[in-house]
């Protein structure tokens, strides 16, 4: 198994898990512990409720920061020149280009003929590396760049009916 | 004198009456969530072990059982929450049993109609019902479409029943918004207290957000519901498939938000029944955080449209600004208030208390993984993915449905003046706790390798996670159905006494 990023999400969600769970397993065995008034806790216990409200305000702060620059909307920093390819998605099967260019920035117009659908797309490893809603009526476009070449597979992210399982198409990168 | 006691004596009467008036309302939705619940979780384990290759479900089936698993569960858990607030509310100030009733029965009626829509019709377009799915390439009759929308329509029906009788329940006891909101105790406090009157207490903020976050949903819910039933109607009838998946969202996001803060009232009414004289009131602090709720509940339902690059670009950064500020009453306020309560308090333990408070713990596991995936940058990795799945079972299954079984408990050991022995709890722990944690860390692994949610047969390695995972499925049934028994060996028992405050 290989550390990929959402690898590392889920080591930080079971850090943060255990953080939380030992705090307050350890807050319940203290409970029987020597008996103290309800007074002689809230005044040292509303102190550290505003530290740790600073301290949750600034985590939440600087997290929404950090996470602006890997919003993966079409932004203007796209380069003009990126390669437009059109992504149709239909009960139960995906029209995509057979090949597309490697390290390139590229942009995926994507859009479906009868339901929603979603696109996954995953790369040689079988890592999702990107994906996108198909909405009839609506074209998503989806800014990217693959970095690796291969054989890229794209599987459907939104319950679209029966075969909703079955939806997958594959494309070259090289 | 004796004309006196005689009305002292028929007023404790009345009450009396009216307390177990209220009760049998209260565990008419209780009885009627925790079935549905029980029978869906069944239902569930199958869809598990399906997915695991324990035994073969055809897709048809297994999407049906999807379909009915997701919406029955909602049901279910608004049941509970329903019934817990009705009840308890009822302590504070009058409401009308045969509202609540009718309420009870119009979502019933509208649960029967989803089944049949999704056993003998084979309807399985997934309780979100994403148009326009419903209507195209359907592997269902139409008439299944239409029981369908018809079910939905008697639950929002009987939800919005239930939230104007609570809404206008606590505007009448507390003195209207003002009252309700607890307006002077944030602003003028000094104000507050000369008046002599008391701010609501915590539970009665569950109350105003449910009904009024209910109301909201639900309006979008019959919006949407109308809408769809006459497009079955008429085919013809042009709808914005975009406009129609931000409405069902904000209806089903906001529904099964509230299951988890509805019987979140029975943390603070029971909780503080376990420890040496401590108590949960009302503080600014309180009332703000139970504000914000209000607020950011309802908006954050965006961030399920984040993957949907066609929607307005602000509404994404909301989705992700609200998500974040969702978090802050439950971990600054509720379950710091919860564990600050238990801190050094000579907490009795027992298995009412036990599920109130390792439900706080649940419902805090669920929120960091569900704030992961609120965050654009890691929904890119985790939207649709079996992520989801793991965060919102781990806050309804050891969270919401925790808080329901702490209070379920709390009631049966205050009549009973019993508990159960320190080995039953053990085992139940085991069973109910450890089963469902190696159940739900099944959902995060498979989600953390990319693999998508809503899949009859899934790709690798989800079928091989979802085998082990179904072995703490059923370690969790187990500790459940051992729940019950316990259950009914309390309920058995002689009432300790004819009053009780539970």
């Amino acid at each position: 198994m290989r550390l990929t990023p959402e690898l590392t999400i889920f080591g930080i969600f079971l850090m943060l898990s255990a953080v939380a769970i030992c705090t307050l397993v350890a807050i319940a065995f203290a409970a029987h512990g020597p008996v103290v008034a309800q007074t002689a806790v809230q005044s040292p216990g509303y102190r550290l409720r505003r530290v740790w409200f600073r301290g949750l305000a600034i985590i939440a702060v600087v997290g929404f920061l950090l996470s602006l620059p890997a919003f993966p909307y079409h932004t203007r920093s796209q380069p003009a020149s990126s390669q437009h390819h059109p992504v149709t998605a239909l009960q139960f099967a995906f029209v995509v280009p057979p090949v597309l260019p490697l390290d390139t920035p590229i942009v995926l117009d994507v859009t479906a003929t009868d339901v929603n659908h979603g696109v996954g797309i995953y790369d040689p490893d079988g890592r999702i590396v990107a994906q996108v809603q198909a909405m009839p009526g609506y074209t998503n476009s989806l800014p990217l760049a693959l970095k690796k070449p291969g054989q890229y597979t794209v599987l459907c992210m939104e319950y679209c009916g029966i075969a909703h399982h079955l939806m997958r198409a594959t494309f070259e990168v090289r | 004198m004796s004309d006196t006691i005689e009305t002292l004596v028929k007023s404790v009467h009345r009450d009396l009456q009216s307390n177990r008036t209220a009760k049998r309302v209260m565990w008419l939705y209780i009885g009627s969530g925790l079935t549905l619940v029980g029978v869906m979780i069944l239902v569930g384990l199958g869809m598990r072990m399906a997915q695991g290759g324990m035994h073969t479900f055809q897709p048809g089936l297994f999407y049906s059982l999807m379909t009915l698993h997701g919406g029955a569960m909602m049901v279910g858990m608004a049941l509970c929450g329903m019934g817990l607030l009705w009840y308890l509310f009822t302590l504070e100030g009058p409401l009308n049993p045969i509202t609540a009733v009718v309420a009870c029965a119009l979502i019933l009626i509208g649960a029967v109609l989803v089944a049949i829509s999704a056993l003998v019709g084979g309807f399985g377009a997934a309780w979100t019902f994403l148009y326009p799915l419903p209507f195209v390439g359907t592997y269902w009759p139409s008439w299944a479409t239409g029981a369908f929308l018809a079910g939905i329509a008697f639950v929002v029906l009987g939800w919005t029943v239930w939230c104007l009788q609570m809404l206008g329940g606590v505007l009448t006891r507390y003195g209207g918004l003002r009252g309700a909101f607890a307006w002077d105790l944030v602003w003028s406090p000094s104000k507050c207290a000369s008046s002599g009157r008391t701010p609501p207490p915590p539970q009665a903020f569950a109350v105003l957000v449910a009904a009024v976050d209910g109301l909201l949903a639900g309006s979008a819910g019959m919006l949407v519901g109308v809408a769809l039933f006459v497009r079955w109607l008429d085919p013809t009838l042009p709808l914005d498939p975009l406009w129609v998946k931000n409405l069902t969202y904000i209806f089903g996001h906001t529904l099964a938000n509230l299951t988890i803060y509805m019987p979140l009232a029975a943390v603070y009414v029971a909780l503080p029944r376990y420890t040496h004289h401590r108590y949960w009131h009302t503080s600014a602090v309180l009332a703000v955080a139970w504000w914000a709720t209000l607020v950011f509940v309802a908006i954050a339902y965006f961030h399920h449209l984040y993957m949907d690059f066609a929607q307005p670009r602000a509404v994404q950064y909301i989705g992700q600004a609200a998500s974040y500020l969702a978090a802050f009453p439950p971990a600054v306020v509720t379950i710091f208030g919860g564990a600050l309560l238990v801190y050094r308090s000579g907490f009795r333990w027992t298995l009412g208390s036990m599920f109130l408070y390792v439900g706080m713990i649940g419902w805090t596991v669920g929120g960091i993984g569900a704030l992961l995936d609120a965050t654009v940058a890691f929904n890119i990795y985790f939207h649709n993915t079996l992520w989801v799945v793991a965060h919102f079972h781990t806050y309804l299954l050891e969270g919401a449905m925790l808080f329901v079984l702490g209070w379920v408990f709390h009631c049966l050991e205050e009549r009973s003046g019993a508990t159960s022995s320190r080995a039953v709890r053990t085992l139940i722990g085991v069973g109910v706790f450890g089963g469902g944690a190696w159940l739900l860390l099944g959902w995060y692994l498979a989600g953390a390798q990319g693999v998508p949610r809503r899949y009859a047969l899934q790709p690798a390695p989800g079928m091989e996670i979802s085998w082990w995972a179904s072995l703490g499925g059923i370690v969790l049934i187990v500790g459940l159905v051992l729940c019950g028994i316990e259950a009914i060996r309390l309920a058995r028992r002689p009432a300790r006494q004819e009053i009780s405050v539970a």
